[in-house]
């Protein structure tokens, strides 16, 4: 559904790359995680693919366009989703989706099922500029499914959402991937690139550093650990010990056999430790 | 079909916006300024003092002659309050000097004489008569009006005036003239004279002479500056960029922005047109050439807005062509003032084709070949607006 090849960005037009000969392939139904902190060239990626950035040196094919002949049919069969809502504050939630409607040349989703499924049912005819952020970030949501894309881009989704309406956000997400739409997921949040993504590709400086799936990783990288909280003499202990280490495994035998155990939880690596571990830098 | 429902949208925000009111309610405003404030042909009043150095009885003999030819009428009286000051009178012939000193107030009533319109019957003139030569200069000095005597001199009316200084040399001249005893010499030149008038050219009464002003800055002006206030607006609410990823393209969102400035210049200038015009102008051409000439400017708004990304960026530019567009204006209140230079001002052939059309002139080619150059360089601005904002839009 996208293909990278050794594709360069400068905003600058000189030798100061925000995105540097990266390559990548994002199959049809998989959702693609594209993680990395602030700066890494994450957005610059997405502007590439999306068009809102103009092509400068690479080939790149989305949706089986192109980019290097501009056609903007390609967009029938994309949707975006911005990290920053944009819609117009003095239309309503309804009137917004329905002006987008019709920029399309295929079919359309119906507004009011779209404004249901994310929440915003009662507030068809409210403007969106009186809606809270949150609200917004739903609308601008809902609006990137308005043409029933084949690819999605996904910029954050989830970012300033309560835990429930990011749950019912992933939730959809899910259920857009099992008809067959192929996402591309820009964020920092290593928690819901985890829960979702199927392939994950780190970038760091422009550059991407790897690609594979989220449970690859963890085998190559994670560390299995257990953490056991026990009681010696009236005071509670804790311990992280690898269920991989000879010395650990012992260990965990004899704290068992010896002590009352209040708790005890198997703890793997987190993709944001992988992250730090295979690129030296944090999220932020 | 895209287009339509962008323009559509376009207007939506804008009814819910206030820049689509502003543009309505100066044109109502200005309507109510020219039906109630501007006569449709004001009459340049004059106003001289004048003592009559005579008798009350040559005065009336003089003055009821004129009233009963229906050319002068009796004012009503009014009061002056004279000021204390320090003033020379120098005689043009002589050169003498003679210094006037008042250390007092003076509270006067002076009658009024009105001269009217022989044609008309509208008042042109009016003189305050003052009872002695002292408060006549006085008065004159002070209000800063010509002062007369006239006064009998071997049976024939004397004039002598007093000028406040700064008056042309040819008016000097024409006061010498006009009172000449001569003037049987005057007449008899006169007759020897073949005068003979050019066709009378029509003119726009002043209420009317008002409105091409303001439909060329309705249109130029203000729908070069509110064009920019909306890209500016989209820019800040980034709904540019989630426009740019549907199969729309840029011409389409350029275009139903021009619509709906020409939505709006369309109400306010048929709001003034028609109620202080009526049916008179040439209403085909009359829209033809606005929305020619407004799309023109609207698209220039366009190409300037694409080099900048936030308002407050482009106000030196904004300035700079808000003025270029401002100053034929000059020359159209000032007729005298019409150098070659100014009619290279995209608003100079504006004006005057609107001018051309409120006329209803003869000859409209002046108008019709302006809207093809207007037409022209509109479309080339669009081009050049949609090829730099395709590149710039989602920028900021």
């Amino acid at each position: 559904m996208i293909s990278v090849q050794n594709l360069y960005h400068s905003y600058t037009k000189d030798q100061q790359y925000a995105v540097k000969d990266i390559s990548f392939d994002v199959q049809k139904g998989e959702i693609f995680g594209f993680l990395g902190p602030s700066g890494a060239g994450k957005s610059t990626t997405q502007g590439i693919l999306t068009g809102l950035l103009p092509l400068q040196k690479g080939k790149v094919v989305v949706a089986g366009y192109d980019l290097e002949k501009v056609d903007n049919k390609r967009f029938n069969k994309i949707g975006v989703s911005f990290e920053q809502s944009n819609v117009y504050g003095k239309l309503t939630a309804r009137e917004n989706l329905q002006f987008y409607a019709k920029l399309f040349d295929g079919p359309t989703r119906d507004p009011d099922e779209l404004l249901k499924l994310v929440g915003l049912s009662g507030k068809e005819k409210d403007k969106a500029g009186t809606f809270s952020k949150g609200m917004k970030h739903r609308l601008t949501f809902a609006r990137s499914m308005i043409n029933n894309p084949e690819l999605w881009f996904l910029d954050e989704p989830t970012t300033g959402l309560d835990p429930a309406i990011a749950a019912n956000i992933k939730d959809i997400i899910k259920e857009q991937t099992s008809r067959g739409v192929t996402s591309f997921l820009t964020t920092h949040n290593m928690f819901i690139a985890e829960e979702l993504c199927d392939r994950v590709a780190f970038i760091i400086d422009g550059e991407i550093k790897l690609i594979d799936t989220p449970k690859n990783l963890k085998l190559r990288y994670g560390k299995k650990l257990v953490e056991i909280e026990y009681i010696k003499e009236g005071k509670v202990e804790k311990e992280v010990l690898k269920t991989i280490d000879e010395a650990d495994k012992k260990r965990i035998a004899e704290i068992t056999r010896q002590y009352q155990i209040s708790t005890m939880h198997t703890k793997e690596a987190t993709l944001e430790e992988i992250f730090i571990q295979v690129t030296g830098r944090g999220l932020v | 079909m895209k287009l339509w429902s962008s323009y559509l949208k376009e207007m939506t925000i804008a009814g819910r916006g206030f820049y689509f009111y502003i543009e309505i309610f100066i044109a109502l405003v200005m309507l109510i300024v020219l039906l109630v404030v501007v006569n449709e042909n004001p009459v340049s009043k004059e106003e001289e003092i004048v003592y009559y150095d005579m008798t009350p009885f040559m005065f009336k003999v003089m003055t009821n002659k004129e009233i009963s030819d229906g050319q002068l009428r009796m004012g009503n009286e009014k009061s002056f309050t004279l000021k204390p000051g320090d003033f020379k009178v120098i005689n043009d012939k002589s050169g003498e000097k003679e210094h006037y000193t008042f250390d007092e107030e003076k509270v006067i009533d002076v009658k009024t004489l009105e001269t009217l319109d022989a044609k008309t019957g509208d008042l042109i003139k009016r003189a305050y008569v003052a009872d002695n030569r002292e408060d006549m200069i006085r008065l004159a000095h002070q209000e800063k009006s010509r002062g007369a005597v006239i006064r009998m001199k071997e049976g024939e009316f004397a004039y002598q005036y007093y000028l406040q200084g700064y008056e042309t040399d040819r008016l000097v001249n024409l006061l010498y003239l006009m009172h000449n005893d001569k003037s049987a010499i005057l007449q008899t030149q006169m007759n020897r004279q073949d005068v003979r008038e050019l066709e009378t050219h029509k003119t726009l009464n002043a209420r009317e002479n008002v409105i091409p002003l303001f439909i060329t800055f309705a249109g130029s002006l203000m729908g070069f500056f509110i064009v920019m206030a909306y890209i500016f607006l989209d820019k800040g609410e980034g709904v540019i960029r989630a426009f740019a990823v549907t199969p729309s393209s840029v011409g389409v969102y350029l275009l139903s922005k021009t619509g709906v400035i020409l939505t709006t210049v369309l109400i306010s200038s048929t709001l003034i047109t028609l109620p202080v015009m009526g049916f008179k102008p040439n209403y085909p051409l009359f829209y033809l050439f606005l929305i020619i000439t407004t799309f023109a400017f609207a698209e220039l708004g366009l190409l300037v807005a694409s080099f900048y990304d936030a308002f407050e960026k482009a106000f030196g530019a904004l300035y700079l062509v808000m003025v270029i567009l401002m100053v034929p204006a000059f020359s159209y209140i000032i007729p005298g003032f019409d150098p070659v230079f100014l009619r290279f001002f995209p608003t100079y052939p504006v004006l005057q084709g609107f001018k051309d059309i409120l006329l209803n002139a003869n000859d409209m080619s002046y108008v019709l070949s302006y809207s093809l150059v207007f037409l022209g360089g509109g479309l080339l601005l669009f081009w050049g607006a949609q090829r730099r904002l395709s590149r710039t839009l989602c920028s900021g």
